[in-house]
């Protein structure tokens, strides 16, 4: 039991060992490269943990692939560009089934952006970043405990669905240092699903539509959709086991406010004020628990470090319209959220005495797991 | 017969064209895997796209259909993951060199105990015949119809910037060559490749002025020559192997210092 600083970057670098991960590929970008550069470090003490710095983002994700096939847990970590140039991949790794986990410590973009400065604008490409439809598994969480105890579910999410799980943070998230007991936090593991390679089989593992026999089905739309529909209900059965979300704060108050990552921290001071729903599985959605908790609120605003992702997302699961706080260009501070609420008025009127608004602890996780 | 069992007859007729130079590569591979006893246990294969990446399907083993241009990625993570498994990759030129080029630099420079099969046919034949990376220049394709503009590249130059790679060349039509090529290189600890000038009568062939497949083949005879023995470089239209230093230990580069 060892209570030490942990890096939010290096809790997820060791969430994956503790899930048995023994695959890294990976490719410097900021806010990620810790993990890398810890990865790497880790895989020269521990030869059964390989680890390669591939030539781009492309030969990255493709290798996790390939490893993942072979018979290891395998990963990478990037940010929003990086995460751009591995879409195709994600989209192979969903039509084939492979299990392997994808983390983005988001920044700022578009293009290179802003590479040091957090940004949450990759949730739409998480879900859709690839062509095709496809059901993305992805989690996003807010502490550096969680950093840990996210990464050990999303390999396991990974196991389960057979696909690649996206497990997001951001460059406060990762840079991020707090006093965690990483040895205390109970998790379990999901030991490996998939058949590794040449294990007596003659299996084809394609990105093309073929039939189980491997004879293209490029021109079947009924094959096409049995595949998929099949894909799409096995996803939703494993997300269903990760109902990860927060609803705490002030329950009695008339508003809602919607966070995640790293801007549920910020927003920490503002507890007595609003209520909180804090998505923890970002995708899919959180439907049935987001309106059950949404019924209660006059008001619902979601405070976001993008121009409305995820408030766009809340709208269409509440057939609601919402209020909106943008974090944009990395300006994601309390300040800056307090002007966002003034902007619509929602900003409340601190009473006089101290006590209310005072930085609580950021004790952050209360993760009512369904 | 032994070489039957390594492919998967009952998918048979294949999908390629009647005269495709693919299937005698895929004879000549099971052929040599028959000799060495590579089977569904020992050994992998990874296909790229085009109409080389069909082959996976028809043969008996696991394979891997890849993403354009992304076979040797996949190829080394599973070599690096699994390194008692006969990790064969087999691709088109385009596949290869192209959207894969960049993949193939830096594989060069790690030597994985890989043997890629690049079925050069000068053209990308499975969208219909548009230029390749090998294309020579002039030829007209259908989107180069005034000739292809630029050079093609020299696969034997950015295999060989390895001191520890294998590199041969070779044609369909060449079948013992061919085929001893292709054991070599499986054989060969560290990275191999086998350049095999292939013929696409379908998509290239028939619009440059060739009457049939047997057409091409017999081209192949007449132009391609046999390069000296102990050819250190292979000029353009010669056949031959260049070898370089068998890597000492496996996966290591000779090349630059302390790697």
């Amino acid at each position: 039991m060892t209570k030490r600083l942990v890096q939010g970057n290096e809790a997820v670098l060791l969430g994956a060992v503790k899930a048995g991960a023994n695959y890294f590929a990976g490719y410097p970008i900021s806010p990620s490269s810790e993990i890398l550069a810890q990865a790497s470090v880790y895989a020269s003490k521990n030869p059964d943990f390989r680890f390669l710095q591939a030539e781009d983002e492309i030969a990255s994700v493709n290798a996790i692939l390939g490893a993942s096939l072979a018979g290891a847990k395998s990963f990478t970590a990037t940010s929003g560009p990086g995460f751009s140039l591995m879409q195709e991949a994600v989209g192979y790794g969903h039509k084939v089934g492979i299990p392997c986990v994808i983390v983005n410590v988001m920044r700022v973009g578009p293009g290179t952006g802003m590479p040091t400065m957090p940004g949450q604008g990759d949730l739409n490409q998480t879900r859709y970043g690839s062509s095709g439809d496809y059901t993305s598994i992805v989690f996003y969480p807010s502490t550096v405990a969680e950093c840990f105890e996210y990464a050990v579910a999303a390999f396991n999410a990974a196991e389960e669905s057979r696909s690649p799980v996206i497990l997001l943070s951001d460059a406060f998230l990762g840079h991020l240092n707090e006093v965690v007991d990483l040895d205390a936090i109970e998790v379990s593991v999901v030991p490996r699903t998939l058949e590794p390679l040449a294990s007596g089989s003659t299996r084809l593992f394609s990105g093309v539509a073929t039939y189980a026999d491997g004879e293209p089905a490029t021109a079947d739309s009924d094959e096409y959709i049995r595949q998929y529909e099949e894909s799409r209900l096995n996803r939703l059965d494993v997300a269903s086991r990760y109902n990860c979300f927060e609803y705490g704060w002030n329950k009695d108050s008339d508003t809602l406010v919607v966070a995640f990552g790293i801007t549920r921290r910020i927003a920490q001071p503002l507890s007595p004020h609003f209520a909180l729903f804090r998505p923890i599985r970002i995708w899919p959605t959180l439907d049935k628990e987001l309106i059950e908790v949404a019924e209660r609120y006059k008001k619902i605003v979601v405070i976001e470090g993008s121009d409305g992702q995820y408030a766009n997302v809340v709208e269409r699961m509440l057939f609601r319209r919402v209020e909106r706080v943008p974090l944009l260009g990395g300006r994601m501070s309390l300040e800056a959220i307090r002007e966002g609420l003034d902007r619509i008025g929602l900003l409340p009127i601190e009473p006089l005495e101290s006590g209310a608004g005072s930085p609580a602890q950021a004790d952050g996780s209360a993760s009512a797991v369904g | 017969m032994a070489v039957k069992d390594k492919l998967k007859t009952d998918l048979f007729p294949t999908i390629w064209c009647p005269g495709c130079g693919i299937g005698l590569i895929m004879q000549q591979l099971a052929s040599v895997m028959d000799d060495l006893g590579l089977d569904k246990k020992n050994t992998v294969l990874i296909t790229g796209i085009g109409c080389t990446g069909r082959m996976g399907a028809y043969m008996n083993f696991e394979s891997v259909y890849t993403l354009h241009g992304r076979t040797l990625p996949v190829a080394e993570a599973i070599k690096t993951v699994r390194p008692e498994l006969n990790v064969i990759v087999v691709s088109g030129d385009g596949d290869m060199s192209s959207i894969g080029g960049n993949h193939l630099l830096h594989s060069i420079r790690r030597n994985p105990n890989i043997t890629v099969l690049c079925n050069n046919n000068e053209i990308y034949g499975l969208t219909g015949g548009q230029t390749g990376p090998t294309t020579p220049q002039g030829i007209a394709t259908i989107s180069s119809p005034s000739g292809s503009a630029f050079a093609p590249i020299n696969l034997q130059g950015v295999v060989n910037t390895s001191p520890n790679s294998y590199y041969a060349k070779t044609t369909v039509y060449h079948q013992g060559p061919m085929r001893k090529a292709i054991k070599e290189a499986i054989e060969w600890p560290g990275f191999a490749f086998v350049d095999i000038a292939s013929q696409c009568i379908e998509n290239n062939g028939r619009r440059i002025g060739f009457s049939s497949a047997n057409d091409m083949l017999q081209n192949y005879r007449t132009q391609y020559k046999a390069a000296p023995a102990g050819s250190t470089q292979l000029d353009s239209h010669q056949l031959g192997i260049v070898k370089g230093e068998p890597a000492t230990v496996v996966g290591k580069s000779t090349a630059g210092s302390g790697e």
